[in-house]
């Protein structure tokens, strides 16, 4: 073959990426210049996610883990932003964060700088309060469900623990009600199953990275997490939680986009099986 | 608006487009802006290790618990690892890690990630359901459940081979549906992930004086440092 | 004696942390040093502050392998890369000494940190986006079985992910239930009980001295002692 002139099928199956790169990049931001307002579904496990929290009776308490890198933020973060205002919103229930991620507390600050606190009331030391970056992975979480005191005495910021209202009664895990965890990390994910569901039997709802999804499917089938989501449905808590955000705006792109990933795949494939059944190649 | 938020804004911005330089060509800008984030990365951990012994190590020593200085020193002789005679030291402290972690994986596993997940699949109804799709989902379920142990498990060659060959190959099936579920979640998570910074671009940036001039200064410059040497068009070479 | 004091000591002791590890988890031990709490639950809480403090001493690893290996770069002045390597840890000093000076949380640092190591750390992983288009460009192709079965769920799931086309075409919903629900959790699951045993295997191993990768570089002398 080689010699011939290139036919349409060669082009076809090997666009250059610039040209794929260029394509995807206008279809990211046409969209975010001219919003479409394209629908959004809400999936049963984000509805059962929501139900969940809506169930907590008054004085319930949480705990928090900012779980994620900086990496993870832009998927991650508004879905932190949109369950931190359902929380709020329904007030009455005491919401402890601590970060098992390096980057847990500055990303913290970040919800807390979108969220705004103080329009629902709610004040740091009595309704919410960040407890900080422990080391470990699960040697952390293991030390805080058995004696969260002896492993950390300050908030995030180095003050004392004792000084705020809110940690009055916080021992260990059989303090708290909930676990919520957001992560980019599979360790930090299944760590929480198996050092405090599995130990305490602490009730879980995790949040991850779309792609790690899958992995956490067996233990939502199990029952030992009420619910997995992805940080990508965002966009759906917020429409349940009736506060629209982030999340939202991504889903005209998103839509967009994933029909140009539709049309890559068939154009890979029209170009590369017309070129084996015209005997062009393997 | 304040002008530490401009200049934050302002870096956060150039360095996101010198990052994305890197899928169209290899330059230097975009060396300049991964090697800020390996030092950036490293100094953060940094910062939070001294954070967290302090807060662990140091507030339990001055409530009275003087035990815990034993784990300061232990901390230390993990650097003796540098050391090229006494890097054997470092195996103390390590050997409490792993011990610690061997000791936490290993009393949940059994229950998380065998038993538990034994008897939810022991669970699963196959007689008495009605609906013909659940009873067909269900007897997949198993039966991929069990190829799947028995893929990973019998390893040797003639487990895999003749009659027995077809239980690795609907194990394969079922695996390639779950990696292509979790490949085309990464490109929604990753997706997301553009969008996010793109957004930033576009509502935090963009609207700042000076950086709708700036846009194409810093893609002008961009393009000219992925060109190589010999087709760039300033400085001229006699 | 050398190999009692370099391997088998260190061995013993991972065996003996790990062994009080579980024995707090199954057994109710009688209080020793503390009122009303056993003495596995106040040896296992210690031990675990123990570890959150000595894996904190292990983050500076990562600083100190940077300036072992690029300041050898700047004495060089390896062309094309001692600037680079300069510049990297003049980052580090100006992180960590903003950071422990400063405080972690206090309002400089985070500005430090949004300015640069956020923006950089969200880009680089969104960055993978691009390789992941041509990936799928290139890669989903109708080959044989295999990639066939990839082709049909990666084209199915990418539909559903796109938010509209849901709402347009509800029957997208109940074909990715399928494969998330049957398919996806079925094989997640035995690859999970595979994964279990192996850890199983290996944390015994491990705390009998058979596996003994987490000593690090062995001198012929312990490679030929306890446990090999």
């Amino acid at each position: 073959m080689s010699g011939q002139g290139k036919s349409i099928w060669d082009t076809l199956e090997n666009i250059p990426r610039e040209v794929l790169y260029g394509i995807l990049l206008v279809v990211f931001v046409v969209p975010m210049i001219f919003p479409l307002g394209l629908p959004v579904p809400v999936s049963a496990n984000v509805r059962k996610w929501y139900n969940t929290i809506d169930a907590l009776p008054t004085g319930s308490v949480v705990l928090i883990d900012f779980g994620y890198s900086g990496g993870g933020e832009p998927e991650l973060g508004p879905m932190a932003v949109a369950v931190y205002n359902h929380l709020f919103k329904k007030g009455g229930i005491k919401v402890i964060a601590m970060s098992t991620s390096i980057e847990g507390p500055q990303l913290w600050d970040k919800a807390m700088a979108e969220i705004r606190p103080e329009r629902y009331g709610a004040q740091y030391g009595v309704d919410y309060i960040n407890i900080g970056y422990i080391t470990g992975g699960e040697t952390a979480m293991a030390a805080i469900g058995k004696d969260l005191r002896a492993t950390t005495s300050t908030d995030y910021k180095g003050a004392s623990l004792d000084q705020y209202s809110i940690m009055d009664g916080i021992v260990d895990a059989h303090s708290f009600d909930l676990l919520i965890c957001y992560t980019t990390g599979g360790d930090q994910s299944e760590g929480w199953v198996r050092q405090w569901y599995t130990v305490y039997g602490t009730r879980y709802l995790c949040s991850v990275l779309a792609m790690m999804v899958p992995t956490m499917l067996p233990y939502q089938n199990a029952g030992q997490i009420i619910s997995v989501t992805s940080g990508a449905q965002a966009g759906e808590m917020e429409t349940l939680v009736k506060v629209p955000a982030r999340g939202i705006k991504s889903a005209d792109v998103i839509t967009l986009t994933h029909i140009l990933c539709l049309a890559y795949v068939a154009i890979g494939n029209i170009a590369y099986l017309s070129k084996r059944f015209s005997g062009g190649g393997k | 608006m304040e002008m530490s938020i401009v200049i934050q804004t302002w870096m956060a911005a150039i360095f996101t487009i010198l990052i994305y330089s890197i899928a169209f060509r290899d330059n230097n800008l975009f060396k300049f802006a991964e090697y800020t984030f390996v030092g950036a990365a490293a100094g953060h951990s940094l910062v939070y290790g001294v954070d967290n012994i302090r807060k662990v190590g140091w507030n339990n020593i001055v409530i009275g618990k003087y035990f815990y200085v034993l784990a300061f020193l232990l901390g230390v002789m993990l650097y003796t690892r540098y050391h090229p005679q006494y890097f054997w030291v470092s195996r103390y402290p390590l050997s409490i890690m792993v011990g610690l972690g061997i000791g936490l994986s290993m009393r949940a596993v059994v229950t998380a990630e065998f038993i538990t997940q034994i008897k939810s699949t022991a669970a699963i109804q196959l007689i008495g359901v009605g609906d013909p799709f659940k009873l067909v989902s269900n007897l997949i379920f198993i039966i991929l459940v069990i190829t799947t142990v028995y893929f990973f498990l019998f390893t040797f060659p003639k487990a895999h081979s003749g009659g027995l060959g077809v239980i690795p190959k609907i194990a394969r099936y079922g695996m390639m549906a779950a990696f292509s579920y979790s490949f085309a979640n990464t490109v929604l998570s990753r997706y997301n992930m553009i969008f996010g910074r793109l957004d930033f671009l576009y509502s935090n940036w963009l609207p700042l004086p000076g950086a709708i001039i700036a846009l194409p200064i810093v893609l002008i410059l961009l393009i000219y440092a992925m060109l190589p040497p010999e087709k760039r068009p300033w400085p001229k070479k006699e | 004696m050398s190999t009692t004091l370099k391997k088998t000591i260190p061995v013993a002791i991972v065996f003996v942390v790990a062994f009080v590890v579980m024995m707090d988890y199954f057994l109710l031990t009688p209080p020793l040093t503390e009122a009303g709490k056993s003495w596995t639950s106040t040896t296992v809480r210690d031990l675990q502050n123990w570890g959150v403090i000595l894996t904190a001493f292990t983050l500076g690893f990562g600083a100190v392998n940077l300036f072992y290996f690029h300041s050898k770069h700047i004495s060089r002045r390896t062309p094309n890369q001692w600037q680079f390597s300069l510049w990297l840890l003049i980052v580090i000093v100006v992180f960590t000494v903003t950071g422990v000076s400063m405080g972690p949380s206090s309002d400089q640092y985070n500005w430090l940190y949004n300015a640069s190591y956020f923006a950089l750390s969200a880009t680089v992983y969104s960055s993978l986006g691009f390789y992941m288009t041509s990936g799928l460009y290139r890669a989903l192709r109708f080959k044989n079985v295999e990639s066939g079965i990839f082709v049909v769920v990666g084209v199915i799931v990418l539909a559903k992910n796109a938010p509209a086309l849901t709402v347009y075409y509800p029957i997208l919903g109940t074909w990715v239930s399928f494969i998330s629900d049957v398919l996806t959790t079925s094989a997640q699951r035995g690859i999970m009980i595979g994964g279990a045993l192996g850890a199983i295997s290996l944390g015994v191993r491990t705390m009998t001295g058979r596996e003994t990768g987490f000593l690090g570089k062995m001198t012929e002398e312990e490679r030929g002692g306890v446990g090999a």
